[in-house]
Parts: C-alpha cells; sequence; structure tokens
C-alpha cells in the first residue's frame, strides 16, 4: 500500500459523559480507543499509533499503551496545547499517516474533574490561607479563577465594541436550543435570554449560562489514509484542513488581549488548506468554553466583522434554522466538556449526517475550533463527509 | 480587606520590599529599557536573560475589569502602568458606573498586621 495523499476520521468511541464516576481517566481513556476501534471496524492491533491528551489531573499519558495492550506502535506521544489539543493531535495523526510514519492513529482525551458530592464550580477552584510571592498577591486579592480572566477577556471586547450581555446570551439560548435535541446533552431544558440575565453573575459580565460545564469523560478518534477509510465500517469524514494559533499578546500596552484570538491565524492556514472561505462553511463547531469565545472566534474566522459578533450572534444565525448552525450537539455550554474532542465529536456526528433531531440540513463543510490558555491557544480543523477537490 | 497571608517567594522579593516602603518596584530590562510585571522572567523583547528591578511612577489606566459578587463586591482589574506593562489587580474606591478604558488610577499600599504589604489601585 503507498502513502494516502488524502486522510479522513473513520472511528468515534464516546464514553457516557458527565456525572460518571468510578472510572479513571486512564481508564475512560482506554474505554473511548475501543469504542473508536469498534465504531471504525478495526481491531485495536490494527491500530499503530496513540496520540493521548488529559485534563487538568495530569492523567492519562503515554502509558495508555500499556493498558490496552497495544504492541509494535510506530507513532506514541502526548499532546498538550491546552483547550487547542484536539485539533492538534489530529493534525499531528494526519500529517504521520501522509508521511508514512503510521498508518492508523487513535486521539483520545481524558478527563475527570468531578467527585461525588461536589460542586461543579469547585471542581478547578482555588483557595488558600497563605498564599506566596506576587502571583500570589494577585491570586490573593481575588483574580484566581479561570471565569475571572476570561471576564477580563469579555469586558474588553464589550467596552472596545459595545458588545452587551444580552449578545452574549443569544449564544447561551442558540447553544441550548441545539442541545435540546441531543440525547447525549447534560442540560436539555430550553433557555430563555431573560434565564440567561437571571442566572447568578460568576465573575461580572459573565453570568452562569455564559459559562461551560464541567464533565467526565473520554472522547477518542481515528485517523487514516483516505485509501484505507474507504473499506472501514463508518463513512469517512475527510480531512480537509487543519492550522494553529498562537498569538503571543504580551500583557502590556498596545496588547490585543481579549479583541483578537489565535483563530484569525489558525482560521486562515486551516481555510487555505482546504481551498475555502468562510462563506463555504455550512457548521461551526467553536470551542465554547464561555459565550463570549464562540462570539470572537466567529469575528475572527471572518464569519462577520470585527466588533460585530455581537450582532451576528443576536440575529439568530448561530441556532437551528439560522445561516450558520454552530455548536449544534449544546457544545460545552450544554453538552458536555470534553475540551476539544466536544466540538471535534460533534463535528463527526454532522459529517456523518447522523445528527438526527439536530441534523443540520447542509453538511458539506464543517469548521471545528479548538481554544486553550486565557484566548492564548488556538486550532481549526476543516472537515467534510466528502473527499476534497471531489 | 481580609485576604489571608502573603508571604515572600524569593523570586520577586524586591517587589515587596518596595511594598513595605510605598514604592512600586517591578522589573526593568537594563539592555533595553522595557518594563515588565515583577513575576517576568527575562526580556521577550531583547532576550536579555536577567532583568532588574527599577521603581515604577505608580500612575496607571484601566485596560479592563470584572466584578466578583461578593458582600461588598470585589472589582479586579488589568491595569496599564504608564511605564507600559500589564499588572493584574485589585481596584479600590470605585464603583460601576466608574469603570471605563483608560481612566487614571494610582496605586496604593496596604500594610495589613500579618504578612508582607500588597498593592490596590485607585481613581
Amino acid at each position: 500500500m503507498g502513502i494516502p495523499r488524502g486522510t479522513s476520521i473513520v472511528g468515534l468511541g464516546m464514553t457516557e459523559l458527565g456525572k460518571v464516576y468510578g472510572r479513571s481517566p486512564r481508564r475512560l481513556a482506554a474505554d473511548a480507543v475501543r469504542l473508536a476501534a469498534r465504531d471504525a471496524g478495526l481491531a485495536l492491533g490494527d491500530l499503530d499509533g496513540l496520540l493521548v491528551s488529559h485534563g487538568m489531573g495530569g492523567s492519562p499519558g503515554i502509558e495508555l499503551a500499556g493498558t490496552l495492550g497495544l504492541r509494535d506502535l510506530r507513532l506514541l506521544s502526548q499532546v498538550n496545547a491546552f483547550g487547542a489539543t484536539a485539533g492538534a493531535m489530529v493534525s499531528y495523526a494526519a500529517a504521520a499517516v501522509l508521511s508514512g510514519t503510521a498508518t492508523a492513529v487513535a486521539c483520545v482525551f481524558a478527563d475527570a474533574p468531578l467527585k461525588p458530592k461536589q460542586s461543579a464550580g469547585s471542581a478547578y477552584n482555588r483557595s488558600a490561607r497563605e498564599w506566596y510571592g506576587f502571583g500570589g498577591m494577585t491570586a490573593a486579592l481575588g483574580l484566581r479563577s479561570v471565569n475571572s480572566f476570561y471576564a477580563l477577556a469579555a469586558q474588553r471586547h464589550m467596552a472596545r465594541y459595545g458588545t452587551t450581555s444580552e449578545q452574549l446570551g443569544a449564544i447561551a439560548v442558540s447553544t441550548r436550543a441545539w442541545a435540546s435535541r441531543n440525547p447525549l446533552a447534560q442540560m436539555r431544558d430550553p433557555i430563555t435570554l431573560e434565564d440567561h440575565q437571571n442566572s447568578r453573575w460568576v465573575s461580572e459580565p459573565l453570568h452562569l449560562l455564559d459559562c461551560c460545564l464541567v464533565s467526565n469523560g473520554a472522547i477518542a478518534v481515528i485517523v487514516t489514509g483516505d485509501d484505507r477509510a474507504r473499506d472501514l465500517a463508518r463513512p469517512p469524514v475527510h480531512l480537509w484542513g487543519w492550522g494553529q494559533g498562537h498569538p503571543g499578546h504580551r500583557k502590556e500596552r498596545g496588547s490585543d488581549f481579549g479583541l483578537t484570538t489565535g483563530a484569525v491565524s489558525s482560521g486562515a492556514t486551516a481555510m487555505k488548506m482546504a481551498g475555502i472561505t468562510p462563506a463555504d462553511v455550512d457548521v461551526c463547531e467553536l470551542y465554547d468554553c464561555y459565550t463570549y469565545t464562540v462570539l470572537v472566534s466567529l469575528e475572527d474566522y471572518g464569519f462577520c466583522a470585527k466588533g460585530e459578533g455581537g450582532a451576528f450572534a443576536a440575529s439568530g444565525a448561530l441556532g437551528p434554522g439560522g445561516s450558520l448552525p454552530t455548536n449544534t450537539g449544546g457544545g460545552q455550554l450544554s453538552a458536555y466538556y470534553m475540551w476539544g474532542m466536544t466540538p471535534l465529536s460533534e463535528a463527526v456526528i454532522q459529517a456523518r449526517g447522523d445528527g438526527g433531531e439536530r441534523q443540520a440540513p447542509s453538511n458539506d463543510v464543517i469548521l471545528v475550533s479548538g481554544n486553550g490558555g486565557i484566548l492564548d491557544h488556538h486550532s481549526t480543523l476543516i472537515v467534510s463527509p466528502h473527499r476534497k477537490g471531489a | 480587606m481580609d485576604i489571608g497571608v502573603l508571604r515572600r517567594d524569593g523570586r520577586t522579593d524586591p517587589f515587596f520590599d518596595g511594598t513595605a516602603s510605598d514604592r512600586l518596584v517591578i522589573k526593568r530590562c537594563e539592555a533595553c529599557g522595557l518594563w515588565f510585571a515583577p513575576d517576568a522572567s527575562g526580556c521577550p523583547e531583547c532576550g536579555e536573560e536577567d532583568l532588574g528591578w527599577a521603581e515604577a511612577s505608580g500612575a496607571a489606566t484601566l485596560v479592563t475589569w470584572t466584578v466578583l459578587p461578593k458582600d461588598p463586591p470585589a472589582f479586579l482589574a488589568l491595569v496599564e502602568l504608564a511605564e507600559g506593562p500589564w499588572l493584574h489587580a485589585r481596584l479600590d474606591g470605585v464603583a460601576r458606573g466608574d469603570l471605563r478604558e483608560g481612566l487614571p488610577l494610582r496605586v496604593t499600599f496596604e500594610h495589613p498586621a500579618e504578612g508582607e504589604s500588597y498593592i490596590l489601585f485607585r481613581p
């Protein structure tokens, strides 16, 4: 078999997601890889590559290969670009397949931050009686939650462009409308803009309903060459393009922190590779750790002008029946929080036409984003049910 | 305000020597003159690995802010020092209606009974 010219996602494995207790992240990851292989119609022994990523808990790592009993792997690494990791893993897997390094690569993410009888909010919280050094001082003074750092970013966008809390709320509402059609979603009761406005402040200007869920679980995908993908169990989801963007905004005069993100360069790179423009995109699956992340990503990808993301979201474009179906599974805000695997898994489902009640009317070109740090890291994938250029 | 007890970490001690005597001491690159936050570890502009310490004016402007729902509310911010670097900071003596991009601020120093002195910013 020669080296393939194109690559596809051929398997998707998702464990139970949400308040899933009793399994370690490593066990969850192993389960997801097994499910993905079964979905693809591959045996575990057919895998010759494994890329592993984890959440804040630090596990699993590459020992997962041993847990799964994988032998003679030709590619094995842990990958970490925070929330941009899923897209990065898939692009590295595709590059490995295209170079002949490996032929079938599983990419997996697992995390289990939730403990029984613990609130979701406290899963990532820090508090202490004693604090150390300058960084400790800012934490002691109250700046110690990721929510607050994203609130600083969102507030800057609001002050600069007139973005409103109601416009952020439109994203919460449209995302929940999609979630209500997704049996996999943790939060399925529809919400109104009033519900959003009445939800408690987490860190102004972010309400509770601007913030993502916290979930336990694992998701895996398998990447192979197009030559092999044809003969497998499920229709291939072709990888048309990928990119990353790490803007390196310094905290100093002139910084664009909160105003633009790595989606600018990541999107341009991925769309150039795919041979498309934003006008060609049928569906967006965007990393939505916060409603604001969706809004700024839409601007930076060029779906609307800079500063007009709020009006675009409020127009109804993103929800069911809108012109740009976005986060059709309910995203991290309403479905499940598996970092970059949340948008990627829904993209695979949509590309296969498996969305059921939530299937987007057109799925020819799907854009998937990942976002990590405080808008520091970004990844993009362009996927399609069709072979590129066909 | 009760913030717990603040201790030195051995890497930002000149900052706390400064706060103890009401001076804002931050990092500066002696090679190229750029100023940085007290926890900066090198100059990304010129590559100088060892930054010096120097006294900043204490003048700043408001970049962006967030309010934590506490009683009383906690006003947290990114502020831009007159010398250029941004600091994560807590504001004092402000109300929501005061907050805008570019609001002029000045550093103030707090000396708790226990632990290191720390800074706040006021209009």
